[in-house]
């Protein structure tokens, strides 16, 4: 037993060690994260032409949403309507609260200025659901194409913008170069690894996908800006000291983040929230390797090439 | 103990917070009054007829009138509402006592004319009493139209107007779903940073079909004396007059007293076609001028001129006896506005008069829009997404409370922050109720960052001031000011980070971004400062 102890508290110590001492070796890691993310990206854009998965809501279609209390298979639905729609791109998703299935949401790409069409979508659900639609308060929502894509391309403007005036921010105030790229570069870095993973998961984004990008920026920023003031501004204890005490605080932040976006996806029943919590899951999961790896690495760097020309920091 | 407690009381921070959060309730306003709330009233409807005002489209819901008997019996909720109205026969008088005033209504019988060799005249039952109702609203807060149920449809203008030419638009859309007993809508504008100009139609509780119907028919406008037209919108009225020095408050009539109500005279000119000008001299010069008690004068005709918008009658206009079988071009409308002082005449004359300005003009919308999105969301997936977001907020305030709760291993640290954190969401959904701005999912999520965003700085302020190693080199007024460096920091990015989505892809995401810069400043400025004079005044 305390054999056992001391040797989970050797290796915990030789783990700090690494740590503390190969924190450039360390750096590899998150850049090969990121890496890996960008070449998921690129891939997805080389096979699909999209860089992301997108649904109806960002490119144009029909969703329509049932609400039902008996238990359905999805996939089953699925393949019902898709023969009666060949050409188009059909999903089919279930609607879960605490578990069970509250109802059911499909998705078409069709022409939903086309009367004929939309209708003809809707007996399609009626048929493979077997009930009658005209009797249950389904939901109906139409996106014009053009809308889709211009809300899509709007929205990574926004995101560039939001970078943009982001690294202004940290730049005013550091008044550094190579700080706030780091924090920047740490938000960069969550979205990019956020969305590789949504991608690989096949998960649909819409326009609070969107949203949920951009709130990871805030959470992101958060743990970074504690860090880049604790390691530059202040002057007690070492470098590494400093390190450990954001550490301490930058990780209560996330685990509560992590807690708290676990707790409401599993809880919501709301498709839009439940997709906005599951990217800010991913994100901050990253953010821990992107913060306490990737800008406490760059911060060092920096921290020690400074001190070669003479500045202590 | 007795002294921190004093000494917490007293800080002022603490009395801002309890002050907001005091304010927000009054904002709130929470309401177990039972009833069913008046959504509209549909014109020329027996409930119309008996004088039930239509809501005004920015009452705060707990304000709203509500239906609580009808002939003395209580009504609770909308499905009691229904099941008693279905009861009642034709030609029946019915008292409904609401919580202004007690209306007497008929009942009407509803018939369809058959014409084949004879007219045939079918008896259809009850007609509809013309009021649409909803359960009364427990609260001052505004579901979006996601949580309540209803459609939203975004148009976008044909041709480029300008911000004048929106404006009117908009006016124009509002008078005409008014007149259909639609108050309940939402029409507001939304652009993108392409340029791109967007109209939102959010109506609660209509069916997706009504509104298409609604916004595809033209507006007829008709002015008639007795059953003659004199002029009909879009051909007749070649012109009305809208700009300051030739519309506004008459400055030869004026404002006046009456008893203890102020009124108000407004004037606008318009000018009618030559054939119109020439129906109305014919329509007028057998008119009697008609010799007023009142005044002592003898100003008008005897009959009104009465204006029509798709054969609902909308207003009415006395017609000036100068005007009598005289063919003029140029007319100029007049009409007035009362208020309980001079201020609020003059606001309500010129309401009035803007009104009648859009009644004028409607004749088509001056620009075709096309639908490019329509949501409807069914009203009871939204009765199960508002219950289902509050338990689940509530979850992930306890879940965070507990990990605090863990970390520190003091309730003196993770109550203050459950507080904190609750108290954020009450004062962001009491300015919500304030501004009467929409809670819908998006929103929901927006208060879901700003308090995730808020804890961040809660844990940072605890760590700053309580840390054991830096406690013999700052003081507590250095320590708290340090912590808020990085909070001001971690706040300038976030709301500059949320900027650009304000005015990006038709404002789709809008309410996504201003609750979260909302929230983030509501904590910032009054919620954190009270969390930082806590810590201080019971750890320290």
């Amino acid at each position: 037993m305390e054999e056992q102890k001391n040797g989970i508290k050797r290796i915990l110590y030789g783990l700090f060690n690494i740590y503390e001492k190969r924190y450039r070796p360390l750096l590899i890691i998150t850049f090969l994260m990121l890496f890996l993310a960008l070449s998921q990206i690129g891939y997805q854009l080389y096979k699909t032409g999209d860089f992301i998965n997108r649904d109806v809501s960002l490119k144009g279609g029909v969703t329509v949403t049932v609400p039902l209390d008996n238990q359905i298979d999805a996939a089953k639905v699925k393949r019902s309507i898709s023969s009666d729609f060949p050409k188009n791109d059909v999903s089919v998703r279930t609607l879960r609260s605490t578990g069970a299935i509250a109802g059911i949401i499909v998705e078409a790409d069709i022409n939903g200025q086309d009367k004929a069409e939309v209708q003809k979508l809707l007996d399609s659900i009626g048929k493979s659901l077997g009930t009658d639609l005209t009797k249950v308060h389904y939901g109906i929502e139409i996106i014009g194409s053009s809308l889709g894509r211009s809300f899509f391309r709007e929205s990574l403007i926004a995101l560039f913008a939001a970078f943009l005036f982001m690294g202004i921010v940290v730049f005013i105030y550091f008044r550094t170069f190579v700080p706030s790229i780091a924090i920047v570069l740490s938000a960069f870095s969550d979205m990019v690894i956020a969305l590789a993973v949504i991608n690989l998961m096949g998960v649909r984004v819409g326009t609070a996908g969107i949203a949920a990008f951009l709130m990871l920026i805030g959470y992101s920023v958060d743990t970074d800006i504690l860090l880049t003031v604790r390691m530059l501004k202040r002057k007690e204890g070492t470098v590494m000291d400093r390190v450990i005490s954001s550490i301490k605080t930058g990780m209560t932040e996330t685990t509560t983040a992590i807690v708290a976006v676990t707790v409401a996806m599993l809880v919501t029943q709301s498709e839009v929230i439940r997709q906005i919590m599951l990217i800010l899951l991913i994100g901050l999961i990253a953010d821990i390797f992107n913060t306490w790896i990737q800008n406490v690495g760059l911060l060092r760097i920096y921290v020690e090439r400074k001190a070669k020309k003479g500045i202590i920091i | 103990m007795n002294y921190k407690i004093k000494k917490l009381i007293t800080n002022w921070r603490v009395i801002l917070l309890a002050v907001f959060i005091a304010l927000s309730l009054i904002a709130i306003h929470p309401s177990f009054e039972k009833g069913v709330a008046i959504r509209s009233v549909v014109a020329n409807s027996s409930a119309s007829i008996a004088g039930i005002p239509q809501p005004k489209p920015n009452i705060m819901p707990v304000y709203r009138e509500k239906i609580i008997l009808i002939n003395n019996r209580p009504i609770d909720d909308t499905e009691g509402y229904y099941k008693y109205i279905s009861t009642l026969g034709p030609n029946r008088t019915i008292k409904i006592t609401t919580t202004n005033q007690v209306y007497t209504l008929t009942t009407r019988e509803k018939f369809e004319i058959i014409q084949l060799n004879e007219t045939k005249k079918v008896s259809l039952g009850v007609e509809d009493l013309g009021l649409r109702v909803y359960d009364a609203p427990r609260t001052n807060i505004r579901k979006g139209l996601d949580l309540q149920g209803g459609t939203r449809v975004l148009l976008q203008p044909e041709e480029k107007l300008d911000p004048n030419g929106i404006g009117f638009l908009i006016d124009n859309m509002k008078e005409r779903l008014n007149v259909y007993g639609l108050s309940d809508i939402v029409i507001r504008d939304a652009g993108d940073l392409s340029g791109n100009q967007y109209i939102v139609v959010e109506v609660a509780g209509a069916t997706e079909e009504e509104i298409k119907d609604l916004l595809a028919r033209q507006g007829k406008f008709e002015a008639k004396v007795g059953n003659k037209t004199l002029f009909r919108g879009g051909q007749d009225i070649l012109y009305v007059g809208r700009s300051a020095n030739e519309a506004g408050i008459d400055p030869s009539g004026g404002c006046g007293q009456s008893g203890s109500q102020s009124f108000c005279r407004f004037r606008f000119p318009i000018t009618i076609s030559q054939e119109a000008a020439q129906r109305q001299a014919d329509a007028t010069k057998d008119l009697e001028i008609v010799y007023d008690t009142a005044s002592k004068r003898s100003d008008y005709l005897s009959e009104k001129l009465v204006l029509y918008l798709d054969d609902n009658k909308v207003d009415e206009l006395n017609i000036g006896a100068d005007l009598k079988g005289q063919a003029t071009t140029q007319i100029s409308i007049s009409g007035s506005g009362v208020g309980a002082n001079q201020q609020q005449a003059i606001l309500d004359s010129l309401q009035n008069m803007k009104r009648l300005q859009t009644i004028l003009i409607t004749g088509s919308l001056p620009v075709k829009l096309n639908i490019v999105k329509t949501d409807a969301i069914s009203p009871v997936l939204g009765e199960e997404f508002v219950n289902n977001a509050i338990l689940m907020s509530m979850l992930a305030i306890l879940s965070v409370a507990i990990v605090i709760g863990l970390r520190y291993w003091k309730l003196l640290i993770a109550i203050p922050i459950l507080i904190t954190m609750l108290s954020e969401v009450i004062i962001l959904l009491g300015v919500a109720a304030f501004i009467g701005w929409n809670i819908d999912l998006a929103a929901i999520a927006g208060i879901l960052v700003a308090i995730g965003t808020g804890v961040d700085d809660q844990i940072v302020i605890t760590d700053e001031t309580l840390k054991g190693e830096t406690s013999n080199i700052y003081n507590w007024k250095e320590k708290v000011k340090r912590a808020f460096l990085i909070i001001m920091l971690a706040y300038f990015t976030v709301v500059v980070a949320m900027i650009p989505l304000i005015f990006a892809g038709a404002g789709l995401l809008k309410g996504f971004a201003i609750t979260t810069i909302i929230g983030v400043t509501i904590g910032v400025f009054i919620t954190r400062p009270a969390y930082s004079s806590f810590v201080e005044i019971m750890l320290k």
